[in-house]
């Protein structure tokens, strides 16, 4: 075993057991799961990601690349989580990824041998296969694509739904403060002093400590800025339990809206580069100390390979704990009196100018070699030596987190003494600050002042008071790190790995390099360097060098690659938070349960739920409709249509404001009167159609199809707000307020004469297009007469409230009559029979001339459209225009089928328009439809074919007038 | 990105529809100058950086806003009701 | 008690819910009102309507306004003769949406944490104070909000959403125990 743990008494902390690859395996509460399980001599936790090498825990926190596992929770597998990021607890049960048969013995481990094989741009260039042939491009690429999925790849994701759920929450504060290390802490605290509203986000499990007057939000990473200092992140509410509370969500989403922030999100260490640097059991001397933290220390040899002071002070804490610490391997010729004070306390061999070449042992580390090395020249000299060594600790310096500045920021400023990029300024219209080791500020009393400083500066700047204008501490030198990021040469047959996530070479990026991907942003693409869950946090910088090295520049020449959001991987379901199910809400018409209690079939018309048709047992669905239809051309039929859309225009001018969205005249229009009307848009085109009922000498009703109610309401918003704000009109949106039923058939005006109280109904007080006001059920209830279905038909208006009272004595009226209620292919049925149209010929193509209803453009006053509605190539006899088809072979015909006039299938059809809407016409009775067809009224009486290759259908049709049922509309004007 | 709604403050993106260019008149209804017609309907200036934009606050009072903004960082200079515009324009 | 039918229909059931081991953190209910309404004011009577407005609610109606010329109406039934007397054409409108909208009230020591789970609102006492009320909207779902206390706010929804919207409420508010009465 590499190591061992120190004490278990501490704070006594309680046992835990979990489950790793099927094996119980035992660690102490508040562990991550990957030092529970490197206590337990686990050295191995991940295989790669290409080359299925073995790999062991390289890095602390969301840094870490390797230990990749997959939790598993009843049927639902959630792959690719960090082990070092997972707090263990009883019953946690935890997979290795991306290995076969088992973590210690893989077989695809043999890519390895093959190596060449799979360097950077290989995919593309092997597989993307010859240029002509029946294997060309992507064809190939698609049946390599399988194979190679198979071999590459991370966890597997089960097809179990995710049992948990998940939560946003919106919070808004003053300053949000990013990072509850010392500087974070010091800088809340600073800030809620001054009597601020503050939130402390920070990623890891709570401390004791609390600060007052701040809200800590502990287990919650903040991975996105948006725009107006718009923060993302997430709480890990329950990943730590094994249990979850009723409605407790496994994960929450915060939407912090900060006017300023605070960033103190630490600094990361990064690798040195070198042969062999994959072995488990190197890793950052940095892990090594979040380790000891958890009372977990190496019990083998352990060798420091660094660039940088830092490690120095790691190596005496380690010593301190019993630790055997036998080298520190400095790339630098000379190091300071402190370090060698360190060294020696740490009772280690310091060996300065010399760098680590090369590893030995596969599934750990054995031992390692190392040559004297040449810092200015950047180049290995001499001979290798070689030692026992179980651990090896590299720093390579260290890089602020800027994640979070460069996604909200402009340029990173690259520091030479650190060899790292300092956090940018905000980009504009963003307020942040950065303080501690994110700004380069190193060490506890550094970070804890700047955490002061800062906040003064942000709460002078949101107050409003002068800004005292304190310099930032220097960077502590223990900090600077040599210009080394990597160690070419070396052992000749072993890889040096920059990201090793992605099995990213040295090599690979020379490569790169060399076929012309030399940007930054261009290597990355090709190599995926820096693309996976760790985001580059150990790769970017040496990438960078090397990528520098091979073209002559420095890294600040070469530049870094930009952040965007998210910063850390972060679940779906907390993206879709309290949106759950379908994600979308749905709309009910008053009627709603009675339709399904009465056997409607639901059909989601946006997100209103409108009945399809009342099948009975054994009718097929064009049975039902047909039988629907029917009774109503037959007797009475009764449909909801309260999902039209409906709008409360008001106002003195609401008859002048109408003339100008109409394109026919509504200010001449009686009181208790309905008008059709047509609206269009600027350009000429048709916008929208409906009937507008004139209440009063100042109120107006306006009703809308269902689909654009929506988008009506807006334009109306628009026309009054920014074209004519001095009409005096007012809009409301009324759709909700009014449960419409729809009377249609001969028999429709008997039903209201049973039921309807305190008006007549006869033609003489409701004429066509006339509104009475009475009761039914005791119940007030508008009626106005107008019919889309051809027949003599009433729209039944009342209180939303009142709606299914108001159907149930309608329903009970129509009795005698054998009243049938109807959905929305009956009702599609009956406007197609009449050639009247819907969205799916006002399809925002069309004009009013397409659809025959020029006969509403009116020459008396201007409207919108109207000057650009006569234009040549809206005009052009050649347009598409509304006709009727007929199946002459007896055959249906699709909704979506070409016209064309081939008699057989061809490829290509030279298509003459398209069918609308189809149905079977028991009025005909024989299949039709409505079509837009070029030249469509020079059309009438010819044949042609509707063809719909997709299904094969190929079908004879006859051209007609739209009009197909009673074009003279004698029956609804009986 | 946070728009300041004269009447209702500070809101989200979300309660807003973008509804584009603010800075085109439309003719005179009635008015038979097809040029001016075509560039009202179809010119959209698409600048990048400060531009003035409608945009509805459509969950929030519904009142059409002018919003002049930054379209490459999305900083925002300022905002008025749109049935104000014209009589701000002209101050 | 209204002739309403209440849009909640079978979805409405009394009960306690959720995670009750601290209590009940909301009571969700719906009420009644005699009338709901919106009135707007036209540019050169907004002070008059606003006056108008305000003598009208004092009793126990809510009035609350949610755009620049425009005022929400929740009270009893004689609200709406109060405000619509001697109401001119060309000073202002009156709206009936009684029915169009549901009032659901959610009350209670958890009521602004649930609130703040759906909407993008600042419902902290010192930026949205008690007898203020504003529009909102969960995606689809447009609201206007008013604050009755420290510990309840009346949610005015579209009625056709109301019963999608209740079942969303329910579950925010499972995490921390409600009641439905």
């Amino acid at each position: 075993m590499s190591f061992r743990r120190i004490s278990t008494s501490g704070k006594g902390k309680r046992p835990v057991s979990f489950t790793f690859d099927g094996k119980r395996v035992a660690g102490y509460e508040g562990d991550t799961l990957a030092a529970a399980l490197l206590a337990n001599g686990h050295m191995v936790l991940g295989r790669s990601f290409k080359y299925h090498r073995p790999r062991g825990l390289f890095a602390p926190g969301n840094a870490e690349p390797n230990a990749l596992v997959t939790l598993i929770r009843g049927p639902f597998r959630e792959p690719n989580i960090r082990a070092t990021e997972v707090e263990i607890f009883d019953g946690l049960v935890a997979e290795s990824q991306n290995r076969f048969p088992s973590l210690r013995y893989d077989i695809s481990s043999l890519n390895g041998l093959a190596g060449k094989l799979f360097s950077a741009g290989f995919y593309y260039k092997t597989f993307m296969g010859p240029g002509i042939g029946p294997l060309r491009s992507t064809k190939f690429w698609m049946l390599c694509e399988k194979i190679i999925r198979r071999a590459a790849g991370l966890g597997r994701a089960g097809l179990a739904p995710d049992p948990d759920r998940y939560d946003r929450v919106n919070a808004f504060c003053d300053v949000l403060v990013i990072g509850a290390g010392e500087a974070g802490r010091e800088a809340a605290e600073t800030a809620a002093k001054a009597g601020l509203r503050v939130i402390l986000a920070d990623a890891n499990p709570p401390s004791d400590l609390s600060i007052e007057g701040v809200q800590t939000l502990s287990r919650t990473f903040v991975w996105g800025v948006y725009d107006g200092n718009t923060y993302a992140a997430t709480e890990r509410v329950a990943d730590h339990k094994s249990s979850r509370t009723p409605g407790e969500p496994r994960q929450r989403h915060w939407v912090i809206r900060a006017k300023t922030a605070i960033h103190a999100t630490g600094a990361t260490e990064r690798p040195i580069v070198f042969p062999g640097n994959d072995a488990p059991g190197v890793m950052l001397a940095s892990l090594l100390s979040d380790l000891a933290a958890r009372s977990i220390a190496p019990s083998g040899p352990v060798c420091l390979f660094t660039n940088n002071d830092s490690a120095y002070q790691t190596a005496a804490d380690l010593a301190g704990l019993g630790a055997k610490i036998t080298a520190i391997i400095d790339v630098r010729a000379e190091v300071s009196a402190p370090a060698k004070a360190l060294a020696k306390v740490a009772g280690a061999e310091l060996i300065t100018g010399a760098a680590v070449s090369g590893t030995e042992g596969t599934n750990a580390l054995t031992s390692i070699s190392f040559q004297p090395f040449d810092a200015n020249a950047n180049a290995l000299t001499g001979e290798p030596r070689k030692i026992e060594c179980a651990i090896l600790g590299i720093s390579g310096g260290w890089s602020p987190a800027i994640q979070l500045a460069s996604q909200a920021g402009g340029k990173p400023v690259w520091s030479e003494p650190l060899q790292a990029f300092l956090p940018p300024d905000p980009a504009p219209g963003q307020d942040f600050h950065v303080c501690g080791s994110a700004a380069g500020v190193f060490g506890q009393e550094d970070a804890k002042a700047d955490g002061a400083r800062v906040a003064d500066i942000a709460v002078a700047k949101l107050v409003g008071i002068p800004i005292k204008t304190a310099p930032a501490p220097a960077s502590d030198p223990v900090y600077f790190a040599a210009p080394v990021h990597e160690i070419r040469g070396g052992s000749k047959s072993q890889k040096a790995f920059v990201d090793f996530q992605h099995d990213v070479t040295a090599d690979d990026i020379r490569l790169a390099n060399r076929e012309g991907f030399s940007a930054p942003e261009h290597m990355k693409r090709y190599t995926t360097l820096g693309m996976a869950s760790e985001q580059g946090r150990n790769s970017a910088i040496p990438a960078l060098a090397i990528l520098g090295g091979e073209q002559g520049k420095s890294i600040a020449q070469t530049g870094t690659t930009r952040f965007r959001p998210p910063a850390s991987p972060v679940a779906f379901g907390v993206l879709a938070a309290e949106r759950y199910g379908d994600l979308q809400p749905d709309r009910r018409t008053p009627m709603h349960d009675w339709h399904l209690a009465s056997g409607a079939t639901p059909y989601a018309a946006g997100l209103w739920h409108r009945p399809m048709i009342y099948g009975r047992p054994g009718e097929t669905i064009e049975q039902a409709y047909v039988r629907e239809a029917r009774a109503v051309r037959m007797g009475v039929g009764i449909v909801d249509v309260s999902t039209l859309g409906k709008i409360d225009i008001q106002g003195p001018d609401a008859g002048k404001f109408l003339d100008r969205v109409y394109t026919n005249m509504f200010s001449n229009l009686a009181v208790g009167k309905a008008r059709y009307g047509l609206m269009l848009r600027e350009d000429g085109l048709v916008m929208d159609d409906g009937t507008t009922w004139r209440l009063g000498d100042n109120q107006f009703l306006m009703t809308t199809t269902t689909a654009n109610a929506g988008k009506v309401m807006q334009h109306l918003d628009y026309c009054l707000d920014c074209l004519w704000p001095d009409l005096k009109v007012h809009l409301t949106s009324v759709t909700d307020q009014w449960a419409g039923a729809a009377l249609s058939g001969p028999f429709a005006r008997k039903v209201l004469e049973t039921c309807v109280e305190g008006t007549k109904v006869d033609t003489d007080a409701l004429p066509f297009m006339g509104i009475v006001h009475g009761t039914i059920a005791g119940l007030p209830v508008m009626i106005c007469r107008l019919s889309f279905s051809g027949e003599l038909a009433y729209e039944v208006y009342s209180g939303a409230g009142h709606g299914q009272a108001v159907w149930d004595a309608l329903m009970q009226a129509g009795k005698p009559f054998n009243i049938t209620p109807y959905g929305l292919e009956a009702l599609g049925t009956l406007r197609i029979e009449k050639g009247h149209v819907t969205g799916a010929e006002i399809d925002g193509r069309t004009t009013a001339h397409d659809l025959h209803l020029e006969w509403m453009l009116s020459r008396k006053k201007p409207f919108i459209g109207q000057s650009m509605m006569n234009r040549p190539g809206l005009t052009d006899e050649n347009r598409l225009s509304l006709v009727g088809i007929l199946s002459s072979s007896g055959k249906p015909i699709s909704g979506g089928s070409r016209i064309v006039e081939e008699d057989e299938l061809t490829e290509p059809a030279s298509s003459l328009g398209h069918v609308t809407a189809a149905c079977y016409s028991p009025a005909l009775e024989k299949y039709i439809a409505l079509a837009l067809v070029k030249n469509g009224k020079s059309r009438i009486g010819t044949t042609a074919f509707a063809t719909a290759p997709l299904t094969g259908q190929h079908v004879p049709v006859e051209i007609v007038d739209c009009h197909m049922f009673d074009p003279e509309g004698r029956r609804m004007h009986v | 990105m946070r728009i300041s709604c004269p009447h209702c403050g500070t809101r989200d993106l979300a309660e807003f529809y973008y509804w584009g260019d603010a800075t085109r008149t439309m003719p005179e209804l009635g008015s038979t100058d097809e040029a001016a017609w075509l560039s009202h309907v179809y010119d959209r200036p698409n600048p990048r950086g400060r531009h003035k934009e409608h945009w509805q606050h459509l969950g929030g009072c519904r009142a059409f806003l002018v919003v002049e903004r930054d379209t490459a960082t999305h900083e925002i200079f300022s905002v008025i009701f749109a049935r104000h515009a014209k009589t701000e324009a002209s101050k | 008690m209204s002739d309403r039918a209440s849009p909640l229909g079978p979805d409405f059931k009394p009960g306690q819910y959720g995670n009750l081991a601290d209590g009940i953190g909301v009571h969700l209910s719906e009420t009644a009102f005699g009338f709901l309404g919106e009135i707007a004011a036209f540019p050169d009577a907004l002070d008059k309507i606003e006056k108008r407005v305000s003598s009208a609610s004092k009793s126990e109606a809510a009035a609350f306004k949610i755009a620049a010329n425009r005022w929400f109406l929740a009270g009893p039934a004689t609200l709406a003769d109060a405000v619509r007397a001697k109401l001119k054409p060309a000073d202002g409108s009156l709206v009936d949406l009684t029915h169009g909208r549901t009032a659901l009230r959610i009350s209670g020591p958890k009521a602004e944490w649930v609130l703040s789970k759906l909407y993008a609102i600042d419902f902290s006492p010192a930026t949205f104070a008690t007898g203020t009320g504003l529009s909102t909207a969960h995606h689809s779902i447009f609201t206007q909000i008013y604050r009755r206390d420290a510990q309840t706010f009346d949610l005015f929804v579209f009625r056709s959403f109301a019963r999608s919207f209740w079942h969303t409420l329910q579950r925010a508010a499972e995490e921390t125990g409600y009641e439905v009465v």
